[in-house]
């Protein structure tokens, strides 16, 4: 019996010796700083594009890596032990995390993150409460409208595959009917309507996410004018002068080209006055033979003046 | 007379009613997004169905099962559908790879979302006929009939038939 209680002895001692050699790594730990979690996890989504942040972990001198994970509500109704590592953010760098592509259904979602240094890694840090992506918020979508000519032109501001648009354009006139287009495809141009000259048009448009069921608000009503048909009073009195102008110069211009035609091809001959015959033609030849006789008789004369 | 009117009139009543409850079905699962649900099973169905070992055997096309299904049946058969989905295949499916891992997740959490949706939408007229009892019957006794993971595994493989047909029923607005 003696040596079974020295034994027992022996026993219970290294057994006490050997738990005080394992208490003291313990209890020198807790005197060296740990690695704390990440604090202040909140998340904002707009559009449908959700942003995790959180508070930087700072340890002097040293890079601090994150990892992000998530749990869809079916896991964690059904194997809770199961988190997906995010697509993005498992490591990451930065104390933010866009898990958009994380979170592909309208469920609740718990979020948790860490912060890893070397093979140190922290307590995970849960999101309360847990995310669903139908308290995004949504805004209303950036319109431009413009006119091509007589045709109302509207293009939307791209904002993925989740989003359609309501598209609602009036005639700004008391009675007219609001009418209403849906556009699913963003950033290309939508002719709306062909306008009628003199009126104004207003459009205005609003997103709908089917994934989530909601609409966004409207957004302001933006409105265009088509320019007037008659043409401005100067253009107009210019129009009217050249008319008239046009009315007095082209017939004189014709007139005158007919003259100038008539006298290159059927010119009228006028006789001048010493020409003119006033006497019969008998009476004119009587006169020349008295005139013969005269011019005769003072060529002789003038003859003799040189014999001599 | 005036029964053969009774008749034809309740008969036409009938038919309004089937009619508007079919259609109200549609309405009811117009607002899921079934192309995401499509390319997240693209993802994974090449991976998932070549690990099938028991290519000859079908869990969900039995004869023409599901497209036997009468529109007054739809409601029923996809509640059926969805919980044989959440409570048994997708819990008895292990999963190692993370890519499969998310994309099922996906699938597996958008299914509950379509559960809460057609619990809200169509409390009063989804009642289960016979016809769709058994069809459900038909799709279980041939999950029993295989080994667990191979059951799971086929079922999974089979997604793209049970999308397409929950699609046809829910004939909403056309898929950009």
């Amino acid at each position: 019996t003696r040596t079974l209680t020295k034994i027992l002895e022996e026993i219970s001692t290294s057994l006490i010796m050997w738990l005080f050699y394992t208490l003291i790594p313990c209890l020198l730990l807790d005197g060296v700083a740990l690695l704390p979690a990440p604090q202040n996890l909140s998340i904002q989504s707009t559009n449908m594009k959700h942003l995790l942040t959180w508070s930087p972990v700072i340890m002097a001198g040293e890079t601090i890596h994150y990892s992000v994970e998530y749990q869809g509500e079916y896991e964690s109704l059904f194997m809770s032990h199961i988190w997906i590592p995010s697509s993005r953010c498992s490591p990451t760098t930065v104390p933010e995390c866009d898990v958009t592509d994380d979170i592909t259904a309208t469920v609740p979602y718990n979020l948790r993150v860490r912060a890893i240094l070397g093979s140190q890694t922290s307590a995970w840090s849960i999101l309360k409460p847990p995310f669903n992506r139908n308290s995004t918020i949504l805004t209303p979508p950036g319109m431009e409208v413009t006119k091509d000519g007589f045709h109302l032109v509207v293009k939307l501001e791209d904002l993925g595959p989740q989003f359609e648009f309501l598209v609602a354009y009036w005639r700004r006139e008391p009675g007219a009917k609001e009418h209403v287009k849906i556009v699913r495809s963003s950033g290309v141009p939508v002719h709306l309507e062909t306008m009628e000259p003199a009126a104004v048009y207003c459009v205005k448009a609003q997103t709908f996410v089917k994934a989530i069921g909601r609409h966004s608000a409207f957004s302001q009503a933006e409105c265009v004018k088509v320019q007037e048909e008659t043409l401005p009073l100067a253009l107009a009195l210019f129009a009217f002068v050249g008319f008239m102008l046009i009315l007095v110069v082209v017939p004189l211009s014709i007139w005158k080209m007919g003259r100038l035609l008539r006298y290159s091809c059927c010119p009228v001959v006028v006789l001048p006055d010493t020409l003119k015959v006033t006497n019969s033609p008998q009476k004119l030849i009587s006169c020349r033979r008295e005139d013969v006789e005269a011019c005769v008789t003072t060529v002789l004369s003038s003859e003799e003046l040189f014999r001599t | 007379m005036k029964a053969q009117r009774a008749s034809l009139w309740l008969l036409g009543t009938a038919f309004l009613l089937s009619a508007a409850h079919a259609r109200g079905l549609r309405r009811c699962l117009i607002a899921m997004d079934m192309r995401h649900l499509g390319e997240s099973f693209q993802h994974i169905k090449g991976t998932i169905q070549a690990k099938d070992t028991f290519p000859n055997v079908t869990i969900l096309s039995t004869s023409g099962t599901l497209h036997s299904i009468k529109p007054l049946d739809v409601c029923c058969v996809t509640k059926n559908l969805l919980a044989f989905y959440v409570d048994r295949v997708f819990k008895d499916h292990q999963e190692l790879s993370p890519q499969i891992l998310r994309k099922i997740s996906s699938i597996a959490n958008s299914f509950l979302y379509m559960q809460k949706v057609l619990q809200q939408c169509e409390q009063r007229l989804c009642h289960c006929g016979q016809e769709a009892a058994n069809a459900t019957r038909i799709i279980h006794d041939n999950y029993n009939q295989l080994e667990v993971r191979s059951a799971a595994l086929k079922s999974l493989g089979e997604l793209d038939v049970f999308l397409a047909w929950i699609d046809k029923n829910h004939q909403g607005t056309p898929a950009a």
